[in-house]
């Protein structure tokens, strides 16, 4: 190789592209090192730099949205798209509500700072790499680098069993599921290298050659157990059945914050790598991966739904509830599958509306946690709209959002939806999903009712004295509280009712 | 005789199986951890062995980063491991049931 | 009046009592006096609104099938799924409308007088549900119409926890889960209606041009009536899927019971006039028939089942229940007779259940208690709340002069042309509903003291209806009394709207020799163009 051809091949390393990516990873360096050079700052300043450089970062993306030439750069390993550049924004914001989740959370805790700030914004940059690769590399090293940060965050709460609990149960099947997609990979790269089958290619890590030789071999065994494998692993990043089973545990183990990075952040990583893959390489492979995530579809909406019924602990009545999301939101993919072209933006949307509905209720939970995280049990909230009426209207929005209640926005999601799935003609998925609604109407409106409905007094000679004590709320919120919540909340309404320019496509 | 494709990738899908079966089926957290390794090296051989036979370095150079992940991944692990066993005195998976329904 | 401030009203009557409950938040710092006017003035304008629409009705330019006041505002879904705000009136929802407002005002006036604690929550959230009722009857897109009925669900939910009565917990969940089920079907209909036309908007003026012009194939268009037929069939409590209603209502607090029973109910009724049967013709003729024998279910199940009832509350809310039946009988005859009588008979009963479970109430203050059979001897102690009440129940029970009158007579009137042996069981029913109503006043007003009341009486708190009570009761039977007496008031538009409809222009099944007496009846005076 000669220098003309390095030069060739560098021509397209477009830093300025990745900037946000990059602006960051050095913020999360940046916290670092204050946090080694300036130790007595740790409290004040950290917190706020996380905080308030991500808002600068967010402000300059939502701004300069739509600016950065879309297209091919690092050698077709990054190819900036349009949808990419919205899931920027969403990691981007998400990163933003769980460090203010975890500010909260930190507060009570006695545990390191700095490093869940770095962690926290690292993950997201990876999320944000995850949203723009276009070649099997990049995926697999962003998502290997959101993963194990994950693994960490976790297992944060060291002195935690149960934190240290889930950690180690989310390391074993986080690392199946990545031996599973590697394994996946492999045989996809293998399979497209094949010099016997037409349209081989040598580098069958990179979308476009992978997808010019599937559209030239649908049928290859090869390809159809490679495509089953990486989209097993996607199944576990999102919470499909029957992939489902870490998220219980895991849910509940992991401090609130990191509950809700995962929940909303590494569901929306895995939705994207979703739609990434089914609109490049695997857009040959209709045959095959519709009846595969049509199955998982149903069986997750009902089981999610199911499941969530019995649920005591609210993480994992969230948790459990996410798993029927995940498979609303298949729907969503299965119309994507099928032609409809503008159900990207239906998921978007969805998301979106997933996520102010989902941080408005763990900004709740974070408030009303006590010193021991874990134990957030549905009847910690009795009384709360009497002795906090604000946290306990910020609940119920949030509730009644990811229930689908019209005016909130998670209605619109679903609705958006919906249309798609009909103009798809899944008919009977719809019938599941108006089925698993119905059933999530039980526990959504069951968490409103421990915090709204008086609760039946307990003589106080047959509660042996422990059960009659009410559980303690925070007297008060400051001001700062109260406007992110409201305004958590104020979104998920505005949103359900107003949608502006984010009622039309932008893909 | 020379050794074709086909024995090297049986070879990489024995030991991904045997991986697969044992991260499910083992008790011990580090044995689990081993069978982890396992199926990841399964899979660098299927790399490697797709890398030289179809004349491509994609493979070879994607190995690196596979190996990277892993040790990553195990260092992370065990750490959790050691903590966990000095809060809990046991690493051994069924014990470890604290959160139930 | 300008038109083009006037055609902004109806938008208005839903803001105001939306923008009053956000102001209630601040609730506690205002003070209660404050928040006593802030929600009178989010009750009482969009009821003015409705009257002086409904009274510039007439004169009004219509625009496309009879809508006047249509303004169109794009929230941002109109280029992406054809959803905009349309809102405007035609004559099946002025009417509705109106009673929206009045019923909301009386509620309001009703939960501003009353003792509920923490007042400004309530009023909140009666405010919201007031909102989403000005919404319903007031959209053109039939996705806002399905959006704003669903304002009440939470709010409901809400108030039974905290102000209900008995067994609230249970029947909160039941009644959510069931108006969500029927909701969901509801809305599963509508975008399969969008779906199958090639209409760019949910705008009903639209789909009625899409749908004349390229009809919906009949298969499809009996799937969607069925979806239809039960998602509002669940809200509306038709027979086999009615346990909600008087359970929930039993433990709703009087104001969300008003509200739900009188107006928001109609929502499913509504829908299937105004929007199933005029773009599904075919249809809703293939169903008819079934949705007949099930309104008879409504009627004469659920009527027996009301004469069992001992609790006051309970009693009137299946009664409701049953009263859903003749306005079910009267869509199903798909008749402009048959349609416009079950649109006015929604109107009446509107009112009529709303006094009727304020009533209630007002009773109970005084005798502590539901059970009838506790009850007995109020009448003397109250005599203009016994008057009241009588009146209520005689025009629930549809004596003439009270606007139930009409109704139920058009609806008997176009049954016996088309469904001729549905009569018989029919009028059995208001047979029925006379036996409970009867009993209901004797045993509360005229039966002998019972020891229950009479200590009640001792202690002192037995008073006549208070002006608190008087000024909404007042209003409600005063609505009723108009439209009994002047009933071409509002039945002119509801068959000037009914008539443009094709679905209902169905020829009678009977090909009757001799015109039949009751046909002349003034409510119906426009139409048997069917013969």
């Amino acid at each position: 190789m000669n220098l003309e051809a390095f030069q060739a091949f560098a021509a397209d390393n477009q830093w300025g592209v990745l900037w946000p990516e990059l602006s960051m990873a050095l913020l999360a360096v940046l916290l670092l090192v204050i946090d080694l050079f300036a130790a007595p700052l740790r409290k004040s300043v950290i917190p706020a730099l996380a905080l308030g450089g991500q808002a600068v970062i967010l402000v300059i993306l939502v701004l300069s949205f739509g600016c950065a030439a879309v297209g091919d750069y690092f050698s077709q390993m990054v190819n900036l798209t349009t949808l990419g550049q919205v899931f920027r924004v969403f990691f981007v914001l998400t990163s933003l509500l769980v460090c203010y989740v975890g500010w909260v959370y930190l507060q009570r805790q006695n545990l390191p700072r700095t490093e869940f700030f770095a962690l926290t914004i690292m993950i997201a940059a990876g999320m944000m790499i995850l949203g723009n690769a276009s070649n099997f590399v990049m995926l697999f090293v962003a998502l290997e680098t959101v993963t194990i940060g994950f693994y960490v965050m976790v297992a944060y709460a060291r002195h935690s069993p149960y934190s240290l609990e889930g950690g180690l149960k989310y390391l074993i099947m986080g690392a199946l599921s990545t031996s599973l997609l590697l394994f996946g990979i492999v045989l996809l790269y293998g399979a497209a290298g094949n010099p016997s089958l037409p349209h081989y290619t040598g580098d069958g890590l990179s979308y476009a050659n992978l997808n010019n030789f599937i559209v030239a071999n649908p049928d290859n065994l090869l390809v159809l157990v490679g495509a089953a494998l990486v989209l097993c692993a996607i199944c576990f990043k999102i919470g499909a059945v029957p992939f489902q089973i870490w998220i219980p545990d895991v849910y509940q183990g992991a401090p609130t914050p990191v509950t809700a990075f995962l929940a909303v952040g590494s569901k929306a990583a895995g939705f994207v790598v979703l739609i990434n893959l089914l609109r490049g390489p695997f857009a040959a492979l209709e045959a095959f991966t519709f009846p595969l995530l049509a199955a998982i579809c149903a069986v997750t909406i009902l089981f999610g739904n199911l499941t969530a019924l019995g649920q005591r602990n609210v993480k994992r009545v969230i948790g459990m509830s996410g798993i029927a999301h995940a498979g609303y939101l298949l729907l969503g993919v299965l119309a994507l599958i099928k032609g409809v072209d503008w159900a990207v933006w239906a998921i978007v949307f969805y998301l979106f509306t997933y996520l102010f509905g989902s941080f408005a209720i763990f900004g709740v939970m974070a408030h009303l946690a006590g010193p021991d995280d874990e134990n957030q049990e549905l009847e910690h909230y009795q009384n709360l709209a009497k002795n906090q009426p604000f946290l306990a209207g910020v609940l119920a929005i949030g509730l009644g959002s990811l229930a689908g209640i019209p005016p909130l926005a998670g209605f619109i999601g679903k609705l958006l939806l919906f249309i798609a799935a009909f103009e798809a003609r899944l008919y009977s998925l719809l019938g599941v999903a108006i089925i698993g609604v119905v059933i999530s109407i039980y526990y959504y409106f069951g968490w409103i009712r421990e915090a709204y409905f008086k609760t039946l007094e307990v003589p106080p000679d047959e509660a042996s004295g422990e059960t009659a004590r009410p559980y303690p709320h925070p007297r008060s919120l400051s001001l700062a509280h109260r406007l992110l919540l409201g305004a958590l909340a104020a979104f998920t309404v505005l949103l359900g009712i107003y949608q502006g320019a984010f009622g039309s496509s932008p893909f | 005789m020379t050794v074709g494709l086909n024995a090297f990738l049986l070879v990489s899908g024995l030991l991904f199986a045997i991986g697969f079966f044992g991260v499910l089926l083992r008790r011990n957290t580090l044995v689990i951890y081993m069978c982890l390794e396992l199926m990841l090296n399964a899979v660098n051989l299927a790399l490697v062995a797709f890398a030289r036979y179809h004349d491509s370095l994609d493979g070879a150079i994607f190995v690196f980063f596979s190996i990277t992940v892993a040790a990553a991944e195990v260092a992370v692990g065990l750490a959790i491991a050691v903590a966990l066993y000095r809060k809990r005195q046991t690493i051994l998976v069924q014990e470890l049931a604290a959160m139930k329904d | 009046m300008d038109n083009t401030f006037i055609n902004y009203l109806p938008l208005l009557a839903i803001v105001i009592p939306l923008a009053a409950s956000i102001v209630l938040c601040w609730g506690k710092s205002l003070g209660e006096t404050a928040v006593k006017a802030i929600a009178l003035v989010g009750f009482i304008l969009p009821a003015v609104i409705a009257l002086v629409l409904a009274f510039q009705f007439g004169d009004a330019p219509r625009g496309d099938e009879g809508y006047a006041f249509l303004t169109d505002t794009d929230l941002g879904l109109q280029s992406s799924v054809g959803i905009s705000l349309l809102l405007g009136l035609n004559g099946i929802s002025m009417p509705l409308f109106v009673l929206a407002g009045v019923v909301g005002l009386a509620a309001g006036l009703h939960a501003i007088q009353s003792k509920a604690e923490r007042l400004p929550l309530y009023l909140q959230l009666l405010l919201v549900m007031q909102g989403g009722l000005m919404g319903v009857f007031a959209s053109v897109d039939i996705f806002f119409f399905y959006f704003f009925h669903e304002f009440a669900l939470i709010a409901t939910f809400i108030m039974i926890g905290i102000w209900g009565g008995q067994g609230r917990r249970s029947a909160a969940m039941e009644l959510t889960i069931y108006l969500t089920l029927g909701a969901m079907l509801a809305l599963l209909g509508l975008i399969y209606l969008y779906i199958s036309t090639d209409s760019v908007s949910f705008s009903l003026i639209e789909l009625r041009k899409v749908v004349a012009s390229q009809p919906i194939s009949e298969l499809v268009q009996k799937n969607i009536f069925g979806l239809l037929l039960f998602g509002f069939g669940i809200l509306v409590s038709l027979f086999p899927f009615h346990s909600w209603a008087p359970r929930g209502y039993a433990a709703m607090p009087t104001g969300a019971a008003m509200l739900h029973s009188g107006v928001l109910k109609k929502f499913g009724l509504y829908g299937l006039v105004q929007v199933a049967a005029p773009l599904l013709q075919a249809g809703a003729l293939g169903w008819s028939e079934l949705l007949v024998w099930l309104a008879l279910g409504n009627i004469l199940i659920i009527g027996f089942v009301t004469i069992a009832q001992r609790d006051l509350k309970q009693m009137i809310g299946y009664s409701s229940v049953m009263h859903m039946g003749y306005i079910f009988l009267g869509i199903a005859t798909m008749t402009v007779v048959g349609a416009g009588g079950a649109v006015l008979l929604m109107v009446a009963h509107g009112f009529s259940v709303a006094l009727m479970f304020m009533l209630a109430t007002a009773i109970f203050n005084r005798t502590r208690t539901y059970d009838m059979t506790e009850m007995g001897g109020l009448g003397p102690h109250a005599p203009l709340l016994s008057g009241f009440f009588v009146a209520a129940s005689l025009a629930s029970v549809g004596l003439p002069g009270f606007a139930n009158f009409w109704g139920e007579l058009t609806v008997f009137v176009s049954l016996w042309h088309n469904y001729p042996w549905a009569v018989a069981p029919a009028v059995l029913g208001v047979v029925i509903s006379a036996i409970y109503g009867m009993r209901a006043i004797a045993r509360v007003f005229y039966g002998p003291e019972t020891e229950l009341f009479k200590k009640t009486a001792a202690a002192g708190n037995i008073r006549d209806i208070t002006m608190g009570e008087r000024i909404p009761a007042s209003i409600l039977i005063i609505a009723l009394a108009v439209i009994g007496l002047w009933p071409q008031s509002v039945s002119r538009d509801i068959n000037d709207a009914v008539e443009g409809i094709e679905a209902f222009s169905r020829p009678s099944m009977m090909n009757h020799a001799e015109p039949l007496a009751d046909a002349e009846a003034p409510a119906a005076n426009t139409e048997d163009t069917a013969s």
